[in-house]
């Protein structure tokens, strides 16, 4: 069983309130922010690891089992893809581009050539970046494919011939179980990374993963440093065209400053007279 | 002896000031009565809350004139019961005086008044390369004169030592209303007596700091954050041993134990950090400007030379803050779960070891059904014992229990030529504790010393020591 992760290197999402727009609003700037694996990403690196091995202490990958990392974007993604390696993963993709000449169509079906190659038998990935927003890069490449794919999946079961899955995926109401025949694409939401949230038939059913993505064990960390890494330009993928244009930046509106009031009646009053609500 | 005001005192008072400074509302004589411990009940007459020097300057004449018991108060975080009026005090909180002037970055100094939260004046330094590295888990409620009144640890003494360190100038009103300036933004100043060190650590005892210029240094340009698991409080000292060697600055060596963890857990929505949950030890290090392939050298020879049983090093910032929440959070998550006997000794470095296996005896031989938090700036020789209420005894009968139990810890302490208090101060907490580190000779110079700046005694009555009546 082989797995493709796309992980995206975003500027810290932590630190979100100190992107800058640039002069005229033609672009966000984000320099000095620690770049960071995108979140929904790592918990897709978390669901390939725990789907790949078992999960009891030590754990083991299975036989025959790999997880890839594919990112696209400055040649320092290399940097973020070790830090997925240093998690458990196995290798890893570069093709170099800038962020500015990308959309999510674009990265889609740069994927889906990436796919061609590979020939992963499910591909994992967070159901956004927490960057753009965008929540379609998944759903393009499913279709472009023309696989089965799941987004949003908070649960994932592998099934024991392992020829499919079974996905819950958080709607109004309840949980929807779907199962697709792989291969296949997932996007993951944060609840993949819950203790029991990830079956693979293999780590037993009582086995309780810690909450989140895995902290790096050290000597993983050590064995991450030679695990490979191929950097390849973004053209070679023979994927051009952008088909989104972003026409201007701008700041949401600053927010005023709250008020104290006196008291009850002064609160009640206002809210009659200045906001309207009563 | 100083008193409690009348209410007309307290109305007289009130009439020098600018309007709302005197507050009697019931919820603040609560807030701003105590700290961080829970064994005192609050019971101030009233809360000052002045806006400038000149009115703590003022409130002080009134209080000195009429003889009234006065608690200086910062942001309350202390651990020692050291802010804490539970007998008519009038409270004199800084917090509304928090004004912080422009860095000075060629001097590297900044001045602020002393209800500058000291969150805020980290992120007031930030823009500029420049920290104050006085750091600890408080930062966000403590305040810059609370910091300087208690001298303040953390987790950085290590790299940096303590507040008295990161202080270069002092504004101090004294017990008399009389207001000294001290030192102003000198490095360097050799003429006699330093009076601003006097007054760093004196707990509010001496005078009030209103405004200080504090030093600077640069922020670190990487840290590292690894966590590590061993075997033992014997193996914690061994990796420190060898962190002491390492190929980088240590900015910070800390350990816990599983029950710490396991309470942070109760108390909070925390992931842990190994998948093996059996570990009991846990140690975190932080450096400063470690060359990465060095680092990651040493790291692995940890494991070849079978000093830790598991370990991460956190990949990135998010990870490394992660990392330090498990230790940060571990004071809180005691008093959130429980009621914790604290305790903040510290022992030469090099009597650790030694310290520590008489330790394991007496809890083995006092506490044998307690259950026994034990965590701490080990690297700075200082360990918080902590030794939690068992759920079915009394307050009066785990308080009894516990302070027979820290006479035998103390005697101990003192036999390894340690102290009784480290870093959190004394208080009234630790007061019956102090002739275990102050021999009687020290405490005559230091009432002298009392009584020449108080000679009223209206300053924190009762903290550290108390003065025999006449």
């Amino acid at each position: 069983m082989k797995i493709l992760v796309p992980l995206k290197r975003t500027a810290d999402p932590d630190n979100a309130n100190k992107v800058k727009i640039a002069p005229g609003g033609g672009k966000i700037v984000t320099d000095g922010l620690e770049p960071k694996p995108n979140p929904f990403d790592e918990y897709a690196v978390e669901t390939a690891l725990r789907l790949t091995e078992n999960g009891t202490n030590p754990k083991v990958r299975l036989a025959g089992d790999s997880v890839v990392i594919v990112s696209m974007g400055p040649k320092e993604s290399a940097a973020t893809i070790r830090q997925a390696l240093a998690m458990g993963a196995d290798s890893g993709l570069v093709y170099e581009t800038t962020d500015e000449a990308l959309d999510g169509d674009l990265v889609a079906r740069a994927l889906a050539r990436v796919v061609a190659q590979e020939k992963p038998d499910l591909v994992v990935m967070g159901k956004q970046a927490v960057d753009g927003d965008s929540n379609q890069v998944g759903q393009i490449l499913a279709e472009r494919l023309g696989w089965p794919s799941a987004t949003f999946a908070m649960s994932i079961e592998l099934s024991a011939d392992k020829k499919s899955v079974i996905v819950g995926r958080e709607v109004d109401g309840g949980v929807i179980k779907l199962k697709l025949t792989l291969p296949a694409v997932v996007t993951v939401d944060l609840r993949i990374v819950s203790p029991k949230s990830v079956s693979n038939n293999v780590t037993p059913a009582t086995h309780a993963y810690q909450d989140g993505a895995r902290y790096a064990p050290l000597p993983m960390i050590m064995a991450a440093k030679k695990k490979p890494i191929a950097e390849a330009p973004f053209a070679s993928l023979g994927e051009q065209g952008l088909t989104t244009t972003y026409l201007r930046f701008e700041q949401p509106p600053s927010r005023k400053a709250g008020i104290k009031v006196k008291d009850v009646a002064e609160l009640v009053q206002r809210l009659r007279s200045e906001a309207k609500v009563l | 002896m100083a008193n409690a005001p009348t209410r007309a005192q307290i109305e007289a008072l009130a009439a020098r000031l600018s309007p709302n400074v005197v507050s009697t509302d019931a919820s603040d004589l609560v807030t701003y009565g105590r700290d961080w411990t829970k064994v005192h009940t609050p019971a101030p007459s009233a809360i000052l809350l002045p806006r400038s020097t000149h009115e703590v300057a003022e409130i002080m004449r009134f209080c000195d004139i009429h003889e009234l018991a006065v608690v200086p108060s910062g942001g309350r975080t202390g651990l020692a019961a050291g802010a804490v009026a539970a007998h008519g005090e009038l409270v004199l909180s800084l917090e509304r005086m928090h004004a912080m002037h422009e860095v000075d970055t060629l001097g590297q100094t900044v001045r602020v008044q002393a209800g500058a939260v000291t969150e805020a004046v980290h992120r007031h330094c930030e823009p500029h390369g420049l920290t104050w590295p006085v750091d600890f888990a408080s930062k966000g409620s403590s305040q810059v004169g609370g910091n300087i009144a208690t001298n303040a640890g953390g987790v950085k003494v290590i790299r940096y030592g303590l507040t008295r360190q990161w202080v270069l100038g002092l504004e101090v009103v004294l017990a008399n209303g009389t207001v000294l300036s001290l030192n102003g933004a000198l490095e360097k100043n050799n003429t006699g007596v330093d009076l601003r060190q006097l007054m760093i650590g004196s707990e509010g005892t001496l005078g009030i700091v209103t405004e200080a210029t504090l030093k600077l240094a640069r922020l670190p340009t990487r840290l590292d954050v690894m966590l590590f698991a061993v075997r033992d409080l014997d193996a914690v000292l061994s990796l420190f041993a060898a962190a002491r060697t390492g190929p980088f600055a240590l900015s910070a060596f800390e350990f816990f134990t599983d029950r710490c963890l396991a309470r942070v857990q109760r108390h909070r929505t925390i992931r842990a950090p190994f998948a093996d949950t059996s570990h009991s030890h846990y140690v975190l290090v932080e450096t400063d400007s470690a060359d990465p392939e060095a680092l990651e050298l040493w790291v692995a020879s940890l494991f070849e030379r079978e000093l830790i049983t598991d370990g991460t090093m956190a990949q990135n910032s998010s990870q490394a803050r992660s990392l330090w929440e498990l230790r940060e959070s571990i004071s809180e998550s005691l008093s959130g779960t429980g009621l914790p006997h604290k305790n903040d000794i510290a022992l030469p470095i090099a009597a650790l070891r030694e310290f520590c296996a008489s330790l394991d005896a007496l809890f083995a031989r006092q506490y044998p059904e307690f259950e026994i938090c034990l965590f701490g700036h080990i690297g700075d020789g200082n360990l918080h014992v902590n030794v939690m209420k068992p759920e079915a005894m009394s307050r009066e009968e785990f308080f009894a229990r516990t302070s027979e139990a820290d006479h035998a810890m103390f005697s101990l302490v003192k036999s390894h030529g340690g102290s009784i208090s480290a870093e959190h101060g004394v208080g009234l907490l630790k007061k019956p504790y102090l002739g275990y580190s102050r021999t009687p000779e020290e405490l005559m110079a230091l009432r002298a010393i009392k009584q020449a700046l108080d000679p009223k005694r209206i300053l924190n009555p009762g903290k550290i020591f108390d003065i025999p009546a006449k």
